[in-house]
């Protein structure tokens, strides 16, 4: 080694594999279907109950079919471009434009700030049921819960990938317990399969499964954070593909089991006009064992699944900050990484902020007598937002055909994108024509968006977040 | 010998590569494995803060974190042109303290650097830092570069 000069070049992927991924397809598998599950269906049923009627499983089949068809089209662009920013990098990719690259980036973050309103509220609502609807007041548990899971995500226990599973695992086995106890029911013979055909909606019966299939559509979302571990994955023009349209349908037909048995086991109207549907199921004391200890059992997968879903949309939240910053769409600031605990604190900080602050308005709205639950009112109406982002996906996804193509890239059927397209607008049109005051709503994000776009352009040109941020600036 | 120098992108991971290089003695180090940890369920799975990289602003390249990874493994490994040892660069993924671990057990590494985290709460209260876990499960001596005291900002007005 005397002749030091002549170092050897050093290459990145030198013998045993200098590149070495971790998440398998199984780990993705789960990945999709915990952050799938946990986002709608304990939170989300009793609504769809109400809005269809005991039929209400159709609507779940419906909206999980057209988002299924939307993940084809994300599992093909993932496999094209495996960088972990999802549609904003893809819509960029096609269009290059970037007003609407900058669209599409705020109206996700809104829908994502929403839904994670909502599955806190949803917690609160599950964590009083420990105390028999009473216990501590609803926002303080949804806003500790939101600031326990910032804190939680900036040490980076979120990391561990066998916790993501175990949880997963948990949030399968609250479902699992629900069609236990329908078949159950059923075997005893109690139960009464008219129910499930019934639309008990005056008006017409395809708009009743429409507005159904919009509200269901919501318990599908979260699949498009599966794109935050694409960089990460082994294989993954194979694993990704099968692992999240696979993840995406089975989590459907869970759905879709799981509706059928809460429709089986619970009066509709009952299902409709609880804040817990799901454990109204487990209330009817079916099962012989004691009913107080399962509804204890059942409320903390509950709570454990909600958790479970809310984590990842406030991981996925500072990663698409972080990453507009560093292209300068916002400011710099947002790029700031922790120096010693790399996590980039400011975006997630302004997460929880945001989040918090719209539980608080929507309890304050609320409570000054308002008359609208805010945050499941935002949640609903951002649905609109990512209905428009599904099919600009599928939009591009087909524009890029021709483009970046590599043999091994997975490549979505196109004429069932095609028919994903027709069903996201059909239920895009169905929200708006529903509910067209859902506009003013969207507009007024999209305001919100806009300041702090312009706070970019005006404050923003010396801090380019595509530097590194001093250290030193810190404290 | 193998040395196992490890960074997470930061400031310090570079000064710890600097340190190994103020005081080793490179006749005696055979290989040097730079080794950077990909966090695939983070939000942010590698930060570089090292390296100025060309800004490709509207290509969303940055959004690769791969890209970061690599570019800082360059940084790191800069500082070791010409000094002798066979330097190779290795990204891993998973948890941090783990996969370096299962590196330096792999490579059948003689010393493993790592910079060590602040000197905040954050590290001493809340869950250990990867350079303590290092400490503890590593297979050989680990050489942990604490970061410089610093330095009273006043003067520079």
């Amino acid at each position: 080694m005397a002749e030091s000069t002549a170092t050897v070049p050093p290459t990145a992927d030198d013998d045993d594999g200098g590149l070495k991924r971790s998440i398998t397809g199984a780990q993705l598998f789960f990945y999709t279907l915990g952050d799938v599950l946990g986002s709608g269906i304990y939170v989300l049923i009793g609504l769809v109950a109400a809005a269809v009627g005991g039929a209400f499983w159709i609507a779940f089949a419906a909206g999980v079919t057209v988002a299924a068809i939307t993940g084809s089209a994300y599992a093909e662009l993932v496999t094209k471009y495996p960088q972990a920013a999802g549609s904003s990098l893809y819509v960029q990719k096609a269009f290059r434009n970037r007003p609407l690259t900058f669209l599409v980036t705020v109206s996700f973050l809104a829908a994502s700030f929403a839904a994670s309103g909502s599955l806190a509220t949803g917690f609160a609502s599950y964590f009083s049921e420990l105390f028999d609807g009473g216990g501590p007041p609803a926002l303080i548990v949804s806003l500790l819960f939101v600031a326990i899971l910032v804190l939680i995500n900036f040490i980076g226990i979120t990391e561990s990938v066998v916790m993501n599973m175990l949880m997963t695992f948990i949030e399968l086995s609250g479902l699992l317990i629900v069609i236990i106890i329908a078949i159950y029911h059923i075997a005893q013979g109690n139960a009464d399969f008219g129910t499930l055909t019934d639309i008990s909606v005056s008006g017409n019966p395809g708009l009743a499964v429409l507005a159904g299939v919009a509200l269901s559509f919501f318990a599908m979302t979260g699949f498009e954070n599966t794109a935050n571990v694409a960089e990460e994955t082994i294989d993954p023009y194979k694993a990704f593909p099968r692992s999240l349209i696979g993840g995406m349908v089975v989590a459907g037909l869970v759905y879709v089991l799981v509706s059928m048995a809460a429709a089986l086991t619970v009066p509709i109207d009952t299902l409709a006009e609880s804040d817990v549907a799901l454990l109204e199921v487990v209330k009817q004391g079916i099962l012989p064992f004691s009913t107080e200890l399962m509804t204890t059992i059942f409320t903390i997968i509950a709570l454990v699944a909600i958790t479970n879903t809310t984590l990842v949309t406030l991981v996925t939240q500072p990663r698409i900050l972080y990453g507009m910053a560093r292209e300068d769409v916002v400011p710099g600031v947002f790029a700031k990484i922790h120096p010693t605990r790399r996590s980039p604190w400011v975006g997630l900080l302004f997460s929880g902020l945001v989040v918090g602050a719209l539980l608080v308005t929507g309890y304050a709205v609320t409570a000054a007598g308002g008359g609208i639950d805010l945050v499941n009112r935002l949640a609903l109406v951002t649905v609109v937002f990512l209905l428009l982002i599904y099919a600009l996906v599928i939009v591009t996804c087909l524009k890029l055909r021709g483009q970046d193509e590599d043999e091994r890239a997975f490549r979505a059927n196109t004429p069932l994108l095609l028919l994903g397209l027709v069903g996201n607008l059909a239920i895009l049109y169905y929200v708006i024509y529903d509910d067209p005051t859902s506009l003013l709503w969207c507009a007024g994000l999209l305001a919100v968006g806009g300041a702090l776009f312009l706070a970019e352009h005006f404050f923003g040109s010396r801090g380019t977040g595509a530097t590194a941020p001093e250290l030193e600036k810190e404290i | 010998m193998h040395v196992i120098v490890a960074t997470d992108g930061s400031k310090q991971s570079l000064a710890a590569a600097k340190q190994l290089k103020a005081f080793a003695d490179p006749t005696k180090i055979t290989d040097i494995s730079v080794v950077a940890v990909m966090r695939p369920l983070a939000s942010v799975a590698f930060a570089d803060d090292l390296s100025d990289h060309p800004a490709r602003k509207g290509e969303w390249e940055s959004a690769s974190f791969r890209d970061a990874a690599e570019s800082a493994l360059s940084t790191i490994a800069a500082v070791y042109d010409g000094w002798g040892p066979k330097v190779h660069k290795r990204i891993r993924s998973g948890s941090a303290a783990n996969e370096i671990i299962k590196a330096a057990k792999q490579y059948d590494a003689g010393l493993v650097v790592v910079a060590a985290g602040g000197r905040g709460l954050s590290d001493s209260v809340l869950v250990g830092s990867t350079a303590q876990r290092v400490q503890h499960y590593a297979p050989c001596p680990v050489l942990v570069v604490r970061p410089a005291p610093r330095v009273k900002k006043a003067r520079k007005g």
